[in-house]
């Protein structure tokens, strides 16, 4: 009677020769391609250590000042473009977003006379107020608000150009105009003031090491290796993968 | 020199490029009549082409007569496989979550190395239609037929959600219509050509989406990457420089030739140093270094799990063609895997205006052309590309979903004795019963499309993936241990869909914080696969022996 015994087999303990060299070839793809993926992860995730970007460091230098109400002319501009630099980042989420939008108007508002000021705020409501429309507007009226709000903007920039370091039409003088909202809190509230160092530093303390910042190909090493490389590992692993085995199958005269 | 003939070329042909720019132009809104006459014939090249190669049996219908080549196979691969989440979903995971959409990258090709090592030619050689099929004959049991097609379907199921989710936001783009109507819309035009082709006709049409999807999805990156001075030759790795620019942050004005390089609204290609685009699990993405493993686990043994993509290997002819056909398919894909993050970093780039702002994830591929001043005609073929790649995967889930109601539910288990004609009636009846419950489904908006698919991933990791694991590799795996391992699968999967589905509603329950995170909807299988795997064994090696006949099929016909 023949037994069941004679056919156990398993990935680790093949039936025969032929089995026992498919074996190798499997798990010496499956090293490959582990370490490859995952190795790569956790050596990245080993040797990285947060890296916070300057301007963290010049928030951080004036933003004592700020507390105590005691900022130089200097000191606000630092602040205020540090504010901007993380406003401009397109990852912020809204409720952060908000912080950062009152406390830019804040702080420019404190620098500008009270004149210029109202009129500034009423600009502001004007443009929201077009922004609000233009969502449900098409064609020509599209193309008319959006002239509207540019020339509005236009007219702030005027009136605010002398308060900030921003190259007029430049891209930090964009979200600083989009940044600046109708009200003004004539102070930080206490919210803005505890959460705006936690948000600084949210955006801008990194995971960064050797392989972060080396350039290769113009990538980021790390960005190359995830994007580029692997692609090309598992494609080249699956070539020699059918390459060997069909060598072996034609040696060992096996027709499938 | 080259570069500034290319370049007027650029400009007379291309019209609406960023240096002459069409400033003030909207992203979404109005009917756009050039995309709309390229959609409408592509659409209607595939019902041709479905009604020119009309299945006519089961054999056909199932698994397109074993007549596809191995170089045919693999480009119906690449487009069953490239759907709206490779193509629209993948760029915007990049968009909005950085370093951690490569996750999605890496988990969606990487997964292909172990469907070839680990199944592509045993599958064949094993001989069955469906995933039902092998389940049910190698574990010599009925149940785990009958449970194994229900999941197939569920499968099915899921993945179709994020894919008539794609086909619904770029018929509202192109079409301008609502989201709802084009869902409607675009799932009517998908089901009639299933309907009318079955798979021989699906795998054909495969063929020629997959040429439209390369040729729509690369066009628009050279153009862009010339454009905004990159290494346009292959913007694939010209990218690069833009990456790192991002990093770094880019000054305006922007100058390349003596002009400034701008967007299609007339902004400076300029941003703020962004290094978060780049780093790996920053924290301001919201992500972490656990999710990146978990989601990129999930996805790879997924990919060796799902019915659709493991069906396709019954289609060629030869064993041999099962393996090349995997390579062949893999590179098709990865010439679009390689291209989707170039969109991402392009859309960062070209929407880093606060006036623009954060763009919509999902149609990130679109409106990033659309931004960068491409011509309208070739963004409406990337649309149409990107509707092309939906409907080619929705056609094979279709197929999937039907041959397991029909093929391995109605005949196997509820009508032996159905004839060919039946069978075929009844695989129709899946396909639209299925189609309309995906639609109702899809115009919910449950998520973003990756991640609606990588829903379906996780399942086949759980409950598919281990049953064939070791029911090819391990003859010791019996039906006790299969069931038990099935059942672990589903326990995994039924908890964390529980808890997405109370959270969805604005509900809590126990521990919601906890399972929310470690067992995320999108990544469950990081720990389901492997339990199920385990407590297989276990309970195969407590219960009664696999039965003679089945150990000595598998160890002389499938690993011989």
């Amino acid at each position: 009677m023949e037994s069941s015994d004679n056919y156990n087999f398993s990935l680790f303990k093949p039936r025969n020769l032929h089995g026992k060299k498919n074996r190798n070839v499997i798990l010496v793809m499956l090293i490959i391609w582990s370490v490859a993926v995952f190795g790569f992860q956790f050596l990245l995730r080993g040797i990285e250590k947060p890296t916070p970007e300057k301007t963290l460091a010049d928030f951080e230098s004036v933003w004592p000042q700020a507390i105590s109400k005691d900022l130089s002319s200097v000191d606000y501009k630092t602040l205020l473009n540090s504010l901007i630099l993380v406003k401009g980042k397109n990852m912020v989420k809204p409720d952060d977003q908000k912080i950062l939008n009152e406390a830019i108007t804040c702080i420019t508002f404190n620098l500008i006379p009270d004149s210029i000021r109202s009129v500034i705020l009423s600009g502001i409501s004007n443009i929201n107020s077009m922004k609000a429309r233009i969502s449900g507007a098409k064609d020509q009226e599209f193309l008319d608000l959006k002239t509207s709000i540019l020339e509005e903007q236009k007219r702030i920039s005027v009136m605010t150009t002398d308060f900030h370091v921003f190259v007029q039409g430049g891209l930090e003088e964009k979200i600083f105009l989009g940044s600046l909202v109708a009200t003004y809190p004539g102070s930080l509230s206490d919210n803005s003031l505890g959460r705006l160092p936690e948000i600084m530093k949210l955006y801008l303390i990194h995971n960064q090491s050797v392989l972060t910042d080396a350039i290769f190909l113009g990538f980021p090493f790390h960005y190359f290796y995830t994007a580029v490389f692997l692609l090309i590992l598992f494609i080249g692993l699956c070539i020699v993968y059918n390459i060997l085995i069909e060598w072996r199958l034609k040696k060992e005269g096996i027709v499938e | 020199m080259m570069k500034k003939i290319l370049l007027s070329l650029v400009i007379i042909f291309l019209g609406s490029g960023a240096l002459m720019a069409e400033s003030l132009t909207q992203l979404e809104g109005s009917f756009k009549t050039g995309p709309a006459i390229i959609l409408i014939a592509t659409l209607v090249t595939f019902v041709l082409v479905g009604v020119f190669f009309r299945a006519k049996d089961p054999a056909d219908y199932y698994a397109a007569g074993r007549k596809i080549s191995k170089v045919g196979s693999g480009m119906a691969i690449a487009s069953n496989w490239m759907s709206a989440a490779s193509v629209l979903g993948m760029a915007g995971m990049m968009y909005g979550f950085g370093y951690n959409g490569l996750a999605y990258v890496v988990g969606w090709t990487g997964g292909y190395v172990l469907l070839l090592i680990l199944m592509a030619a045993q599958i064949r050689k094993y001989g069955k239609y469906t995933a039902p099929d092998f389940i049910g004959d190698r574990y010599y049991s009925r149940d785990l037929r009958i449970v194994s097609a229900i999941f197939t379907i569920l499968i099915s199921f899921a993945y179709c959600v994020g894919q008539f989710g794609g086909i619904g936001l770029m018929f509202k783009w192109i079409l301008g219509l609502d989201y709802a109507w084009a869902v409607i819309i675009g799932s009517s035009v998908v089901l009639m050509y299933t309907l009318i082709s079955g798979m021989i006709g699906a795998t054909k049409n495969m063929q020629i989406q997959y040429v439209i999807i390369v040729v729509s999805f690369l066009l628009p990156i050279f153009i862009l990457a010339f454009k905004f001075d990159y290494f346009w030759m292959l913007p694939q790795i010209g990218y690069g420089a833009a990456v790192s620019d991002i990093v770094q942050g880019i000054p305006a004005p922007n100058i390349s030739n003596g002009m400034a390089l701008l967007n299609a609204y007339g902004h400076d290609f300029s941003i703020v140093p962004s290094p978060e685009f780049a780093m790996p699990w920053d924290p301001s993405t919201g992500t972490t270094f656990f999710q990146w493993v978990a989601i990129c686990f999930s996805l790879m043994v997924g990919t060796a799990g799902l019915p659709h993509v493991i069906q396709r290997f019954y289609v060629v002819p030869k064993v041999t063609d099962a393996r090349w056909s995997v390579v062949w398919g893999l590179f098709f894909i990865c010439l679009v895997y390689w291209t989707a993050p170039a969109y991402s970093t392009f859309g960062k780039l070209l929407s880093s205006n606060p006036e623009v702002g954060v763009l919509a994830k999902d149609a990130i591929v679109v409106y990033t052309a659309q931004l960068g001043g491409v011509n309208s005609l070739v963004v409406g073929l990337l649309a149409a590309g990107a509707i092309s790649a939906a409907f080619s995967t929705v056609a094979g889930l279709l197929v999937a979903g039907a041959s397991a109601f029909s093929h391995d539910l109605y005949v196997k288990v509820i009508n032996p004795g159905a004839t060919p004609k039946i069978q075929l009636r009844i695989a129709r009846i899946g396909t639209i019963i299925m189609a309309l419950a995906v639609t109702i489904v899809a115009l919910m908006k449950l998520g973003l499309i990756a991640q609606l698919v990588s829903v379906a991933f996780s399942m086949a990791a759980c409950t598919i993936f281990p049953l064939f694991l070791l029911g090819i590799w391990w003859s010791g795996s019996n039906r006790a241990g299969a069931k038990a391992g099935l059942f672990a699968g589903i326990l995994v999967t039924t908890v964390s869909l529980v808890y997405f589905i109370v959270g969805l509603s604005g509900g809590r329950l126990p521990g919601q914080e906890f399972i929310s995170y470690w067992l995320n909807v999108w990544y469950f299988a990081w720990i389901g696969a492997p339990l199920a795997v385990i407590v297989n064994i276990v309970v195969s090696k407590l219960t009664t022996p696999t039965p003679l006949e089945i150990k000595k099929f598998l160890a002389e016909q499938v690993h011989n």
